[in-house]
């Protein structure tokens, strides 16, 4: 019986690595526990300071709760591939637009590839990739392929200044990842002002210092979209409104102003996007709202409309360092921002060239301000105003430093549990827990008596484990990760429920409980073997599969089946040898 | 104690009726299917989701009423705890400009009830179109790899026979949802990602059960005629019954649990599990191990198990 001696130090030694493992959890709880007892705040901060290490270091190695039962968002963002690819091509026609524009409904329906849909698309139009992208000798594969670098790229760019944008608001444990060839999937707990959390991230960050076109020019194509617009078109117009023309929602007023009410604001743009519109453009010229509405005497909001180049006199990529102040008169929130050299001789040579002219700071495609050049400026200095709160000054600054993105980049999954559901959720958790681990272990003693009770000492040590296994990977427990312990209990005392009927009927078959016993657990096994291994199977296809909350579930499942192979089989075995040996057990023992 | 001992039923010879049981069961659901369809919730629609909870108790009339006033559209439902609401609407890339107006409406039109927003989900178009992707791939993945590993383990009918039984389960299981889904406010049975995951488990239960009537067989037909088969069949289902039904009481009773505790994330994967379990108990007794003894009746030579040989 050497077997003996080394089941029991196995059984000796798993415990005690499954406790040791989770006495961080413990300890945070416990420390938890003594902060709260603490009357005023002085007390909890004096304790938090003392025991800043253990504290932290409970925190790190304890059991981790998800998102769910503490209280954060999930969020899934995807990289806008298709402007991306826009970006690269090098001469767009309004055929490739169109093309584009298509592939951009498709991709936005689906979870295909979008490098394989453009290819089909071009392909269907008989088009070679090379006539818009990269070299004309390259074979279609070639761009494909390069096309191919250039999304992963900007995915790592995207998931690294996403990273430094969070890093900068100063988020506990985020955790950001991509996934496949556009997605970032980002995980961050216990985030109080989400609303900021999302303008944070969904902004691409793009600064450009546009120059405004001459004087009169905005007025000359105002007037010029107005008629086209106006005039009866030739497809039979389905917009009754679009017919009145331009200057129903735009109002021009002065020399050189002109302005949209903030309640036409989406429909104009909208209008203003029109080819018809976007046809009776000056040539490397667009027209930009203002970000922010102005308060108008009569009380509108009025954004208003500025007519720019296309092409940026300068852009972001020379932006060292910004910071959020207040204005000149302590009242207007800004952003100061400074260049690196090369952006500063440009900026020099920019603004000393066009002294008298107005220069526009756009951001996202929305104008902040567009400031009368006064002088040449030789430090490199600028400034954004027109920002309504410090908060958005303090948000302007994390984005500018963090970085442009490589192409904008959406929200397309959101998971948000608020912290009072959070907590009422751990409450479910729990409550299932114990109910569930009671419910089986009453019926196990009831029905099978002492095997019973070794049924349960087995299911304790198998919920120890694959809580110890949580803890010690790292991962986290969320609600359908409890769901799956409380399911995992039922089903683990399958294998002793197998070995006790298996048992039962060797004893009425008349053989001893020594001889029942080690036939009973001998037969049963490969029943037991089988059934785990199928069980398995579909938890971990769950886990390659599922994601999120899902994956949660497959994993306690999954530690919980395969811990029972060894708690139900060694653990409840090695108790009977104990109990045999001592002529605890008779032929009465298992009821 | 013990309920099931030396029982003998003939299982085999009531497998017609059985039979007939279960096609009435699939019909019915399959005919929901085409009839109802399904629910689909947002993790497959896509879509967003809001529960609300107020601080004291608010007709859904009202809150219906001044939502449609506010101009959100999409629908409003008890949600299942208390003084809660489910919002589902449209997905649109900003929450923000949807927490928004729904706070705007509800500030305005109920002052002196205070609300919160406890939960929001969000699910575009493409997310939900490779969820549901990856929602068949895994199913596909389950069947194919039980079917491989009980092949290997027993014989390739036996595997085909528990296959076709997880097929019955999930099916039947499937059509309850289509039969029920809606018809009870605190739970609308949607298909989610949770259901999807109620699917895997009720097929790793339904194949164990079934792989554990086999085991018996497979020990029992060792060097016997052919003519003996079904007597071995209802044998060894017999014999195994007992465990069948116990292991059957322990996981319902948790999942029982969870029904009642867990909360409503968690109510549909708890019901369609129970369902599951219940379906899933009774198929590998009246379909997969008939629907193998069938077949290799009908192959005439005598079968050869996998394991039976040895030992």
């Amino acid at each position: 019986m050497k077997n003996k001696r080394y089941n029991l130090l196995l059984i000796v030694g798993v415990t005690l690595l499954a406790l040791w493992s989770l006495v961080p959890t413990w300890k945070e709880y416990s420390l938890g526990k003594q902060l709260e007892a603490f009357s005023s705040p002085r007390d909890s901060l004096n304790f938090v300071l003392n025991h800043r290490d253990e504290i932290e270091d409970a925190r790190q190695k304890g059991l981790k709760l998800g998102l769910d039962l503490k209280g954060g968002m999930h969020l899934v963002m995807e990289v806008d591939q298709i402007d991306l690819f826009m970006q690269k091509a090098w001469n767009r026609d309004a055929k490739f637009d169109a093309i584009m524009e298509e592939v951009g409904r498709q991709a936005a329906a689906t979870d295909a590839d979008v490098i394989d849909l453009v290819s089909a698309a071009f392909r269907k139009q008989n088009i070679r990739l090379s006539r818009y992208f990269y070299d004309i000798r390259n074979s279609d594969s070639e761009i494909q392929g390069k096309l191919r670098k250039e999304a992963a790229d900007a995915l790592v760019r995207a998931r690294e200044i996403i990273r430094n944008r969070i890093d900068q608001y100063g988020v506990a444990e985020p955790m950001i990842t991509t996934q496949g060839n556009r997605k970032i999937i980002i995980e961050l707990p216990g985030i109080s002002d989400e609303n900021r959390m999302r303008n944070l991230l969904k902004g691409t960050a793009k600064l450009e210092f546009r120059l405004l076109r001459e004087k009169g020019a905005l007025q000359r194509t105002l007037d010029a979209i107005n008629t086209a617009l106006s005039a009866p078109s030739s497809s039979g117009s389905s917009n009754d409104a679009a017919n009145n023309g331009l200057y129903s929602f735009v109002q021009v007023y002065g020399s050189d102003n002109a302005a949209v009410r903030a309640e036409n604001r989406e429909l104009a743009s909208d209008m203003l996007k029109r080819p018809e519109a976007l046809s009776q453009l000056p040539p490397d010229s667009e027209l930009l709202l203002a970000a922010r509405a102005d308060e108008a005497d009569d009380g509108s909001r009025l954004y208003s409309l500025y007519l720019v180049r296309k092409t940026p006199e300068l852009t972001g990529g020379v932006i060292t360092e910004a910071k959020a102040t207040f204005g000149s008169q302590g009242v207007q929130p800004e952003v100061l921002m400074s260049m690196n050299s090369e952006g500063t001789s440009k900026w020099a040579r920019i603004t000393g060239a066009n002294i008298g002219k107005r220069i526009a700071i756009v951001l996202d495609g929305a104008v902040y301000s567009a400031p009368v050049v006064q002088s040449k400026i030789p430090n490199g200095n600028s400034v954004i105003n027109g920002i309504q709160s410090l908060e958005e000054a303090k948000d302007l600054e994390i984005v500018l430093k963090a970085g442009a993105l490589p192409a904008p980049v959406r929200i397309v999954e959101e998971r948000t549990v608020g912290p009072s559901l959070g907590a009422d959720y751990i409450r479910a958790g729990l409550q299932s827990l114990i109910w569930g681990f009671s419910a089986v272990v009453v019926f196990m003693i009831f029905y099978y008596r002492q095997g019973g009770l070794a049924a349960d000492v087995a299911l304790v040590l198998n919920v120890l484990i694959v809580l110890s296994v949580l803890a010690g990977f790292n991962a986290s427990l969320s609600l359908p990760g409890i769901a799956g312990i409380v399911l995992t209990m039922g089903m683990a005392v399958d294998a002793n429920v197998l070995i006790y009927e298996r048992i039962r009927e060797e004893l009425a078959a008349g053989r001893s409980i020594t001889s029942a016993l080690s036939e009973g657990y001998d037969r049963a096994f490969s029943s037991i073997l089988d059934s785990h291994v199928t069980t398995l199977a579909a938890a971990f296809l769950l886990y390659t599969y599922g994601i999120g909350p899902i994956q949660g579930f497959a994993v306690t499942l999954m530690i919980g089946t395969a811990a029972s192979l060894f708690t139900a089989i060694v653990v409840t075995r090695e108790i009977f040898r104990l109990l045999v040996s001592k002529n605890l057990m008779s032929s009465k023992s298992f009821g | 104690m013990r309920i099931f001992s030396n029982t003998s039923i003939d299982f085999l010879g009531r497998r017609k009726i059985a039979y007939a049981i279960s096609l009435l069961l699939l019909l019915t659901g399959l005919v929901s299917l085409a009839v109802r369809g399904l629910n689909y919730g947002i993790d497959f629609r896509g879509g967003s989701e809001v529960v609300l909870r107020f601080e004291q108790d608010v007709p859904v009339g009202e809150l219906r009423s001044v939502m449609r006033d506010a101009g959100v559209s999409g629908t409003i439902k008890q949600y299942g705890m208390d003084r809660s609401f489910l919002l589902s609407t449209v997905f649109n890339g900003d929450t923000n400009e949807l927490k928004s107006l729904i706070s705007g409406a509800l500030n305005s039109h109920l002052k002196g009830n205070p609300f919160e927003i406890v939960r929001i989900d969000a699910v575009g178009p493409s997310i939900a179109s490779d969820l549901k992707w990856s929602a068949f791939k895994a199913m596909g993945a389950a069947l194919l790899a039980i079917l491989i590993y009980v092949g290997i383990r027993f014989e390739l009918k036996f595997a085909a026979a528990g296959v076709v039984a997880i097929f019955h389960d999930v099916l039947i299981v499937l059509g309850l949802f289509s039969l029920l889904g809606g018809v009870f406010e605190v739970m609308p049975l949607e298909m989610d990602q949770s259901i999807i995951a109620a699917f895997l488990t009720i097929a790793g239960y339904s194949i164990t059960d079934t792989v554990v009537v086999y085991d018996r067989i497979r020990e029992n037909i060792r060097n016997r005629k052919p003519s003996e088969y079904e007597q071995i069949f209802n044998e060894s289902m017999n014999r195994t019954l007992s465990r069948t039904i116990i292991t059957s009481c322990t996981t319902l009773l948790t999942v029982l649990v969870l029904f009642i505790f867990a909360g409503p994330a968690i109510r549909a994967f708890a019901f369609a599990v129970f369902a599951g379990i219940l379906v899933g108990t009774y198929s590998s007794v009246f379909v997969a191990a008939p629907l193998a003894f069938e077949w290799i009746k009908r192959s005439k030579a005598p079968v050869k198990l996998r394991g039976s040989q040895k030992a």
